[in-house]
């Protein structure tokens, strides 16, 4: 029987950690997007104390679950069973009043309207939270005897868990890397600078600095002045570790040469 | 780092592709002619105007023609003295369309004042800067009708006119997005790959240069261009450059034009509204084009928008 009622403390405590983790980085890839104001107890408070309460939201997750881990006080228990029924009342909420919002339980990951599942989650986790309450040892001592009934629990999450699919969606249908933001400048210049084309060209040119830099679908150009002044361009791939470059020689337009081509690839 | 020449750009892109060098003007079709200046005289049949080199132009008014300042009106009843944009065929002689002292306001609320006639501030982004336009009490039941929450942080835009120094609003220009300007909806997921054309609505603002032919943009680099506000948008575009290309169809008149990419649509960017001009088109502006564009792709600056489909020039 204490297996039983310890048995859940894992999951609970892996989830919160989840939470607090995922949280805090949607807060810190900036909201501007808008993606806060469709997120769980965001979309319900004013836009100026959004990143407080998701914060806060994060922090408590935080206290919750190192308590559960490390100390068998029932207050942190309590805390616990207090929290996530408090969450089903406010995932019930957002339904009801912003049928739009994500529950936002995981950050961004979370942005799919709240449905009977995520509710179901909350209330089967509010359900081995209470069972918790009359477990013996502290956390960290079930991390250390799994049974079969971690597995189960952990299983029933999995299911009611819509995050899964959304992961599994943007995997697949990932934007093309036409649309996706490139690498830093810097990084990009820093694989030009490893590229065969590169060492090839790199003895004529005035300066190693760029003069121009931009960047067009899923390359980056930057524009280089060669000794005798005609312009060398270069083009970096902005996918994968060593893109392919592409290299051009063009004379100034001045004295009505044509553009001289010599792609060379890597 | 700066950009020296944006023509320079597509030279150099086109050599180390090894492909052609997109040059801009309108594609097929009898083709559209935008002239501005300010009107030194009109009368019913023939219109003089100073252009903004300082040259006197003299040309025909098409019996079919008709002008809007403030509200339609016969091009003969244009003030003396006011700014025109006009629609002409055969190379520039011939006015179908005139529009005078027009002026579009696109922004951001800041505040809004006043009892009767509103006084509104507008920020219409970073290097555009803050603008205050009055929208006079006439207007005000047109505009807020279309603009559902007229408060700070929302989206404005309205066309209107210019009086001296101030602007006037008159004519909302679209449907107020139902969102805050800083939450606009992610675009949705890539099931297809990249399409190589995307449709939306392609807009105009006055705020580029005179006699300027250019689109803004909204999915340019951030580092690139120097603009915080940069990449965002609500349809999925593909990252382009000042200086690319841009090939638009307007697909209620069936005419195509490339046009150069030349500022950073970051206003352009945060509608996510549709155009009806000739049919619905799917949300999202995709390109802000400068009068001059918009005007010989047969778009009609009153109406705001027209449903476009744009590709790589």
């Amino acid at each position: 029987m204490t297996l039983v009622l310890a048995s859940q403390l894992p999951a609970l405590i892996v989830l919160l950690v989840l939470g607090t983790v995922a949280k805090v980085a949607t807060v810190r890839s900036g909201g501007e997007m808008g993606t806060l104001a469709r997120l769980g107890p965001a979309a319900l408070v004013p836009a100026r104390i959004e990143v407080p309460v998701l914060l806060v939201c994060a922090v408590g997750e935080l206290v919750i679950a190192t308590g559960l881990l490390v100390s068998t006080s029932p207050i942190f228990r309590w805390m616990a069973v207090v929290f996530f029924a408090m969450c089903t009342y406010v995932l019930l909420e957002v339904r009801r009043r912003r049928p739009d919002a994500g529950c936002g339980c995981f950050g961004e990951v979370s942005t799919a309207p709240v449905g009977l599942r995520s509710i179901a989650r909350t209330m089967v986790l509010t359900g081995m939270a209470v069972l918790s309450l009359w477990a013996e040892g502290p956390g960290w001592q079930v991390f250390l005897q799994p049974s079969w009934f971690v597995a189960a629990g952990v299983v029933v999450l999995l299911v009611l868990s819509p995050e899964l699919e959304e992961m599994v969606d943007r995997l697949r249908y990932r934007a093309p890397c036409e649309q996706r933001p490139g690498p830093a400048v810097e990084v990009t210049l820093a694989r030009l600078r490893s590229s065969g084309p590169w060492r090839q060209h790199r003895e004529q040119l005035a300066t190693v600095e760029p003069y121009d830099s931009w960047r067009e679908l899923c390359w980056r150009f930057f524009a280089f002045e060669r000794r005798d002044g005609a312009d060398v361009v270069f083009a970096v791939y902005l996918s994968g570790r060593r893109p392919a470059v592409r290299v051009a020689v063009v004379e100034h337009e001045g004295n009505g040469a044509l553009p001289v081509y010599t792609p060379v690839s890597a | 780092m700066g950009y020296p020449s944006v023509e320079r750009r597509r030279v150099l892109a086109a050599a180390a592709l090894g492909r052609e060098a997109g040059v801009p003007g309108s594609g097929e079709g009898d083709p559209l002619r935008a002239v501005m200046g300010d009107i030194l005289d009109i009368s019913p049949h023939l219109i003089i105007i100073e252009t903004p080199e300082g040259t006197e132009e003299r040309l025909v008014i098409a019996p079919w023609a008709t002008a809007w300042h403030g509200g339609d009106k016969a091009p003969s009843d244009l003030p003396v003295g006011s700014t025109v944009i006009m629609r002409t065929l055969r190379d520039g002689r011939v006015v179908e369309r005139l529009w005078a002292d027009i002026t579009r306001l696109t922004g951001t609320i800041l505040s809004v004042e006043g009892r009767k006639d509103l006084s509104v501030q507008l920020d219409c982004g970073p290097h555009r800067g803050r603008r205050t336009i009055v929208i006079p009490y006439r207007a005000t039941g047109r505009i807020m009708v279309r603009h559902a929450r007229f408060e700070p942080g929302f989206l404005f835009d309205a066309i209107g006119i210019r009086k001296g120094e101030a602007s006037l609003a008159l004519l909302p220009a679209t449907s107020q997005p139902a969102y805050p300007a800083r939450a606009v909806p992610a675009p949705p997921p890539a099931y297809g790959g990249l399409q190589s054309r995307v449709s939306g609505t392609a807009t105009w603002s006055d705020v580029f240069d005179e006699e300027d032919r250019g689109a803004a943009y909204p999915m340019v680099e951030r580092s690139d261009v120097d603009c915080p506000d940069a990449e965002v948008s609500c349809t999925g575009l593909p990252y382009l450059a000042i200086g690319s290309m841009l090939q638009v169809r307007n697909s209620c008149t069936d005419r195509s034009a490339n046009v150069p990419i030349v500022a950073c649509g970051c206003v352009a960017g945060r509608f996510c509204d549709r155009c009806v001009e000739c049919d619905t088109s799917p949300r999202g502006r995709i390109a802000e084009l400068s009068p001059f564009s918009y005007v010989e792709l047969g778009g009609d600056l009153v109406k705001g928008c027209f449903n476009a489909q744009i590709g790589l020039g």
